[in-house]
């Protein structure tokens, strides 16, 4: 199956869950290093829960206004993906932050299209998508994706 | 013990906005009641004309399928009316907005109880956003008449309190100008009753609604009365959904489109279901879409059906298989034309295989045409179905809440 959807990955791997009930609200930022997260704390007031699967871990935020944010950590523990969903967008400048300029670039130069939008380069894929109500997206670096893990896993 | 006080302070603020909000001016939200009682008003004018072109930006801006109609809004409960020309028609959003430079009317402010007038923030998929007042307007369109709603007054930039910083960290432009929006401005029409619901209500809301006192925005609380309404539950009648036709066009697209959005779902001779399938929507307004053995649903990857996105957005290059376009990014760009078949699939169960076409965008773009059926671009490895799906067909809107034919309530798609 080319999507692994949350639900699934939480069945099959449910053997390697650790989950880590905090009260601290942790950010962290594409690219940066886990160990970043203290100083790169902001607002989303919500319960930070770590699952540890094969080859990374996932931080998944559940804000108290329903948005979702899961941050993909490599072995080594970088950022290497981000994933969001909610009513509205989120910050992407506190998500995607030194990848956040070229979203930025991409983002004004709109002309012809309206609609959802994708920057797609060799260093940075960020998806943005859905309706109002219901926006997804998410955004990785290819470059620092594990081996043997697909990209698809950032959801 | 910093981190608890700061959030002990911002519960109390938030407490405090929610109580002012309380008691907002009323904006007259009306009952949306159904047709379908033994005491129905008499039958109104429920069509009027929309039409696919390039908009008051002309070929020189580019924005093909651009969407459009006419809106007249008006000082709340009177026949004191304005009519706003090439609004966008938008069945991915709700409410209604319109840039500040078009009004003529002097709409009473939505405010709390201090006077402070109430800010909304609407960002677009596309990072882009609109930031400005909430007002109360009346809206007519056709004969149907919403006789108070809450509206968006879209600043120009710079003008207004200043945009939060959250605001535009979508990272797109403001789209306060004329040449940015490339429309007078948004009609949503969509699934749902208002433009953010039940995550506006409660005391953590979704930051779309601030408030600005001594221009310190904050994110505020909003009753579901005094947020934007899609207008058309709030009309006395034709109040469940609406329907949008449009004509086929050739392969190389049209000129221009013209087609009706008709107000009403069954409740008039014009708004039948006729040979039409219902595909009900999940709590985010997504139905199923399948593809080549795979499927995708749900709120993250799920298909809808949007008069405001210009073409036919699904999956990516590299899954399909065909180039991008190289000097508009987005497009695809096909060496010929491509054939796609894919099953839409409604939460009740209602299937049915869609055909669709992708030609090349830029030989489309050279005809000079704006109404194209064929043209697609990537997306976030779901389905966007876009303007393009609408020509040649019947496109119903259900709202949530709202009966409508078969007793099936709202949210749902038709066609």
């Amino acid at each position: 199956m080319k999507v692994i959807r949350w639900e699934c990955m939480k069945t099959a791997f449910a053997f390697l869950l650790v989950w880590i009930l905090g009260a601290a609200p942790a950010w962290a930022v594409l690219g940066e290093y886990e160990s970043s997260i203290s100083s790169d704390q902001k607002v989303m007031r919500g319960e930070v829960r770590e699952m540890t699967l094969e080859g990374y871990s996932v931080h998944q935020i559940m804000g108290a206004d329903r948005s979702v944010v899961r941050e993909y950590v490599s072995p080594d523990g970088r950022v290497f993906g981000i994933s969001w969903q909610g009513p509205t967008l989120p910050n992407l400048e506190q998500l995607l932050g030194s990848y956040y300029a070229s979203w930025q670039q991409a983002a004004q130069a709109r002309t012809r299209r309206r609609g959802p939008l994708v920057l797609r380069t060799e260093q940075l894929v960020v998806e943005s998508g859905g309706h109002m109500r219901s926006f997804h997206g998410r955004a990785y670096l290819p470059g620092l994706v594990p081996k043997n893990v697909s990209a698809e896993v950032v959801r | 013990m910093n981190l608890r006080r700061v959030w002990t302070a911002h519960v109390a603020l938030s407490l405090a906005l929610s109580a002012g909000l309380l008691i907002l001016a009323s904006c007259g939200g009306g009952s949306g009641n159904n047709n379908g009682g033994g005491n129905n008003p008499p039958p109104v004018n429920n069509s009027q004309a929309v039409e696919v072109s390039f908009g008051p930006l002309g070929a020189a801006g580019g924005y093909v399928n651009g969407f459009f109609t006419s809106v007249n809004i008006c000082m709340p409960n009177t026949s004191n009316c304005q009519t706003i020309s090439n609004v966008l028609v938008d069945t991915g959003s709700e409410g209604l907005r319109v840039l500040s430079g078009q009004f003529s009317l002097l709409l009473p402010a939505v405010t709390d109880n201090s006077g402070n007038p109430l800010q909304e923030c609407v960002k677009y998929a596309d990072g882009s956003y609109s930031w400005g007042p909430v007002v109360s307007a009346g809206i007519q369109m056709a004969g149907e008449q919403a006789a108070s709603v809450p509206i968006q007054v879209i600043d120009a930039p710079g003008q207004g309190i200043a945009v939060p910083s959250a605001c535009a960290s979508g990272g797109g432009v403001n789209n306060g100008t004329l040449a940015s929006l490339g429309a007078n401005g948004i009609l949503g029409i969509g699934n749902f009753r208002q433009d953010c619901g039940s995550a506006c209500t409660g005391s953590s809301p979704y930051a779309m609604y601030y408030l600005c006192p001594s221009n310190v925005c904050q994110v505020a609380t909003v009753s579901l009365d005094n947020q934007l309404q899609n207008p058309v539950w709030q009309f006395a009648q034709d109040n469940n959904g609406l329907l949008i036709t449009l004509p086929s066009v050739s392969a190389t697209g049209a000129a221009t489109a013209t087609g009706s959005l008709i107000f009403g779902i069954g409740t008039q001779s014009n708004n039948a279901l006729g040979t039409a399938q219902i595909y009900t929507t999940d709590s985010c307004g997504n139905f199923q879409t399948t593809y080549n053995g795979t499927a995708y649903s749900g709120c993250i990857q799920g298909s809808f059906i949007d008069s405001g996105s210009n073409g036919i957005f699904f999956l990516d290059a590299t899954t399909l298989g065909i180039p991008e376009c190289s000097d508009a990014p987005g497009f695809y760009c096909p060496g010929s034309t491509l054939n796609y078949t894919a099953t839409n699939t409604g939460l009740n169960g209602t299937s049915a295989a869609v055909s669709f076409s992708i030609a090349n965008a830029d030989s489309l773009f050279a005809t000079g045409n704006a109404a194209f059926n064929n043209l697609g671009g990537d997306n976030t490895g779901s389905f966007d179905w876009g303007l393009p799906f609408f020509y040649g067909r019947n496109v119903f809107i259900g709202i949530e809440g709202q009966t409508g034919p078969n007793s099936v309530v709202g949210p749902y798609f038709a066609y």
